[in-house]
C-alpha cells in the first residue's frame, strides 16, 4: 500500500486529497456537533458527579474533532476555528443523529432533556467511534493513523462510562427499560447515516484511508448486540436524511446559531 | 463562599451546650488544630457551618449556570474548551462541598436529596452574583476575571479553617481558582485590547457588574441588614476577615488592574483615602441585595427552574439505580 | 433513609483513593456520592483527578471503612516521646568507632546505594 506520510504528499494526488478531506470533515464535524450537545447538558445531569464526568468526556471529544480540524488545515482546508464557526450547514458533514437536540426545549429556557436519548445515543456514537478509530490506525494516511492512535487513548474510558450506564439503566426498572428502548427504536431509524461514509465511501477504500462501510457496519453492529439486551427487529436506517451528503435539520441550524453566536460578532476581531 | 449565613435561620445559643465539652472544643480552636465531621462540636459550630458551607457548595452549582449560558457560545475552540473546563469545575467545587455539607447535616438524617429540595423551595439560598444576568460575552469574561476574583479573596481567607473536610475542601478549590483567575484574565484581555465594539462591551459589563460585586462580601456591619454572624465566624476560626476587610482586600488588588485596562468604575464617589490607606466607595444598594438574595434576583426564578428540571426530569434516572433498601 | 422512595438511596456514599504512579502509595482523594461501585468508579476519576497524573483508582463504600471514632483518634494516636530505641538515633557515636578501624558508617543513604551489586 502507499503510504502518505505528510500533508504536502497528499495535496499531490487531487483523488487521493478529495477522500481524506471528505473523511476528515465527517470525523471532524461528527466529534464537534456530539461535543456541543454535550455542553448544553452541562450543568444539568442527573447527578453533580455525573455532570463532572460529562464534562470531561464532551472536553476530550471536542479536542478530538480539533484534532480533525488541523489536519484539515495543514491540508490547505483553512484556520480550525473557521472550519469549526463559519461553514453553513450545506457544508457540514457530521451526521443528522448527532445534531438531534438533546430533548425539547432550550438549554438556558426549559430544557427538557432526556438522559436516555444521551446515554443511548453517547454509548451507539462511542462504540462506532472506536470500530472507526480502530481502522483508521492502518489509514493509509500516517498523519490520520497518528491521530487514531492518540484519540484511542482515552475514548476507551468514554466508551466504558456510557457502557456502564446503558448497562445498568437497561437492567434497572421498566420504566428505564422502556426510555431506553424508545430511544433505541428511534435511533435503528436514524442511525444509519453515522455508520455511513458518504458519497466518496469507495475512493476512502480504494485509496486505503479507511475500510468499508460493510465491514465497520459488521463489527459496529456485533458489539452493539454484545451489550444492548434490547435490539430492533427492523433495518438501520437514515429516515432524517444523509449528513455525510450534506443534508442536516433545524437542529443543526439551532446548533450553528448558537456555536457561532459570538465569532459572528465580529469575524477579523481576537477573542 | 461567605457570608449570607448572615441572613435567615434561627439563631442558636450555646446555653444548652456542655460547658466541659465546650470548653474543651473552644481550646482546640484556640490551639489551631482541626476538627473533624465525628468530633463532637457545640450545635452553634455545626449550625454556623451547615449553612456557610451549604450555600457555598449551593452557590458553586447555580454559579455554574450564568457562565454556561456563554459555553456552548463562546467564540473560538480554545474558548469553548476553557470555559467548558472552567464550568465543569464550578460544578466540581460544588460536588467538594456538598460532601462536606452532607457529613454535616448527616447527623439530622438529611442528605443531598435534601439539600436540592431546600434550594427548590427557596430555604438554601445562593450568592447574589449568581442570580444576575449574563447578557455577552464579555459578562462570562467579568464573571471570570472579577466574580471569580472576590471569590477568590474571600475563600483563601478560609484556608485556615477550623473545619478540617472545610479546609481540606477549599485547598483543592484555590488551586483551582489559579486557572479560573487567568481563564478570566485572558477573555478580558482580549476585549480590552480589541475592537471598539469589544471594548465597549466589556465596559458595558463591568459597569452592570460593579454593585453586585461590592454586595458580594456582605453589609459592613450588622446594622446595615439587621443580623450579622461575622462575629460567630470568626470567634470559631472559620474566617479571619471582616466582610469590609474582605471587600477592601478585593478592591485593593483589582482596582488598579481594572484601570490599567483603560476601564472605568462606575462610581464618581471613588476614591483611595491615602491617610486611612482605604476605599471610599459608594454604597450598593443593601434592600436590593437582601431582595436578590431571596430570590427575587433578576434571573433567580430562572436558574432555580434549571435546577427544578434536571431534577424532576432526572428522578426517574436515581430511581432506576437506587439500590433496594436492605429489609433485616 | 433507605425506605424513602423518591430515589435517595441513590446517593451512596464512596471514598476515593488514588495512585500517581507505581512509586506513590495509595492517597485518598475525597468523597462522591454514587448508586454503587461501577457508577462510583467511573466518576471518580474525573471529579478528582482531572488536572494529575493517575495509574490506579478504587472506590470503597464508606460504610466498609472501620475508621477510628472522635474519642479513638484522641486516645490512640498519642505516644510517650521515648522511642529512640526505633531509630539511629543513639548510634552516632559507631559512626567514630569505625573511624578508629578505618571503617566508614553504614548510614541510610550506603544502604538504599546497595540495590546495584556488581555482576560477576
Amino acid at each position: 500500500m502507499t503510504v502518505i506520510k505528510t500533508a504536502d504528499e497528499a495535496k499531490q494526488d487531487r483523488a487521493y486529497l478529495q477522500s481524506l478531506t471528505e473523511l476528515l470533515y465527517q470525523l471532524a464535524d461528527d466529534d464537534f456537533i456530539i461535543s456541543f450537545r454535550g455542553s448544553e447538558w452541562l450543568g444539568l445531569a442527573p447527578h453533580i458527579e455525573e455532570d463532572v464526568s460529562f464534562s470531561s468526556i464532551t472536553q476530550n471529544t471536542m479536542g478530538h474533532a480539533v484534532l480533525y480540524y488541523q489536519l484539515l488545515e495543514e491540508l490547505g482546508e483553512g484556520e480550525a476555528d473557521i472550519l469549526a464557526h463559519d461553514r453553513s450547514s450545506e457544508k457540514r458533514r457530521n451526521a443528522v443523529y448527532l445534531e438531534k437536540k438533546n430533548g425539547e426545549g432550550d438549554y438556558i429556557e426549559e430544557p427538557y432533556y432526556d438522559w436516555a436519548l444521551t446515554v443511548i445515543r453517547q454509548y451507539l456514537y462511542e462504540t462506532f467511534k472506536k470500530v472507526k478509530l480502530e481502522a483508521l490506525l492502518q489509514s493509509s494516511y500516517v498523519p490520520l493513523a497518528d491521530t487514531a492512535q492518540k484519540v484511542l487513548m482515552e475514548q476507551t474510558y468514554h466508551l466504558a462510562h456510557w457502557k456502564t450506564w446503558v448497562r445498568q439503566l437497561q437492567d434497572s426498572t421498566d420504566e428505564a427499560k422502556s426510555r431506553l428502548q424508545f430511544r433505541i427504536e428511534e435511533a435503528w431509524d436514524e442511525f444509519l447515516d453515522v455508520l455511513e461514509l458518504g458519497p466518496e465511501a469507495k475512493e476512502m477504500e480504494k485509496h486505503q484511508l479507511i475500510v468499508s462501510e460493510e465491514e465497520l457496519q459488521q463489527q459496529w453492529l456485533a458489539d452493539v448486540k454484545d451489550t444492548l439486551t434490547y435490539i430492533p427487529d427492523k433495518p438501520l436506517q437514515k429516515t432524517n436524511g444523509s449528513g455525510r451528503n450534506g443534508e442536516h435539520t433545524e437542529d443543526l441550524t439551532q446548533a450553528l446559531n448558537t456555536l457561532n453566536e459570538v465569532y459572528e460578532m465580529d469575524k477579523n476581531a481576537v477573542w | 463562599m461567605y457570608n449570607f449565613v448572615e441572613h435567615g435561620g434561627k439563631e442558636t445559643s450555646t446555653i444548652n451546650e456542655d460547658p466541659v465539652k465546650y470548653e474543651q472544643f473552644m481550646k482546640r480552636i484556640e490551639a489551631g488544630e482541626k476538627i473533624e465531621a465525628d468530633d463532637w462540636m457545640p450545635e452553634e459550630y455545626r449550625q454556623t457551618l451547615i449553612k456557610l458551607i451549604s450555600m457555598h457548595g449551593i452557590s458553586e452549582i447555580m454559579g455554574a449556570l450564568p457562565e454556561k449560558e456563554w459555553t456552548p457560545k463562546a467564540p473560538t475552540l480554545k474558548r469553548k474548551l476553557g470555559i467548558m473546563a472552567k464550568v465543569q469545575d464550578e460544578m466540581g467545587h460544588g460536588q467538594l462541598l456538598l460532601r462536606v455539607a452532607e457529613d454535616l447535616i448527616k447527623p439530622y438524617g438529611k442528605q443531598r436529596e435534601d439539600l436540592m429540595n431546600d434550594l427548590l423551595t427557596g430555604d438554601l439560598k445562593f450568592h447574589n452574583v449568581f442570580h444576575m444576568e449574563t447578557r455577552t460575552w464579555a459578562d462570562a469574561g467579568v464573571v471570570g476575571w472579577l466574580v471569580d476574583g472576590a471569590a477568590i479573596i474571600s475563600q483563601t481567607n478560609m484556608l485556615d479553617a477550623s473545619y478540617g473536610p472545610y479546609q481540606r475542601a477549599l485547598q483543592r478549590i484555590c488551586a483551582e481558582e489559579v486557572f479560573h483567575a487567568q481563564h478570566g484574565e485572558a477573555i478580558i484581555m482580549e476585549l480590552a485590547e480589541g475592537t471598539e465594539q469589544q471594548r465597549n462591551m466589556l465596559q458595558d459589563a463591568v459597569n452592570r457588574w460593579w454593585p453586585a460585586l461590592l454586595m458580594f462580601f456582605g453589609p459592613d456591619s450588622a446594622s446595615t441588614t439587621g443580623s450579622s454572624k461575622q462575629e460567630v465566624t470568626t470567634k470559631y476560626k472559620i474566617r479571619k476577615s471582616s466582610n469590609e476587610e474582605l471587600r477592601q482586600a478585593f478592591l485593593d488588588k483589582y482596582l488598579p488592574r481594572v484601570f490599567s485596562l483603560g476601564l472605568t468604575i462606575p462610581d464618581e464617589t471613588l476614591r483611595y483615602d491615602e491617610e486611612k490607606e482605604y476605599w471610599i466607595y459608594q454604597q450598593p444598594d443593601w434592600n436590593e441585595f437582601k431582595k436578590i438574595i431571596s430570590n427575587n434576583g433578576p434571573r433567580s426564578k430562572e436558574r432555580i427552574r434549571l435546577r427544578e428540571i434536571s431534577y424532576e426530569k432526572n428522578r426517574w434516572v436515581r430511581q432506576a439505580l437506587a439500590p433496594a433498601p436492605a429489609y433485616s | 433513609m433507605g425506605e424513602r422512595q423518591d430515589g435517595s438511596a441513590f446517593y451512596q456514599e464512596y471514598e476515593v483513593f488514588s495512585k500517581k504512579s507505581d512509586k506513590a502509595p495509595v492517597q485518598h482523594q475525597f468523597s462522591l456520592l454514587a448508586p454503587n461501585e461501577e457508577i462510583a468508579l467511573s466518576m471518580a476519576q474525573e471529579n478528582f483527578m482531572r488536572r494529575e497524573n493517575v495509574i490506579d483508582v478504587w472506590v470503597v463504600p464508606r460504610n466498609h471503612i472501620r475508621s477510628m471514632t472522635s474519642e479513638e483518634r484522641q486516645q490512640w494516636t498519642k505516644r510517650l516521646n521515648n522511642k529512640d530505641y526505633r531509630t539511629t538515633k543513639g548510634y552516632g557515636y559507631l559512626k567514630r568507632k569505625w573511624r578508629e578501624k578505618e571503617q566508614d558508617m553504614l548510614d541510610e543513604k550506603e544502604i538504599l546505594s546497595w540495590k546495584e551489586v556488581k555482576k560477576k
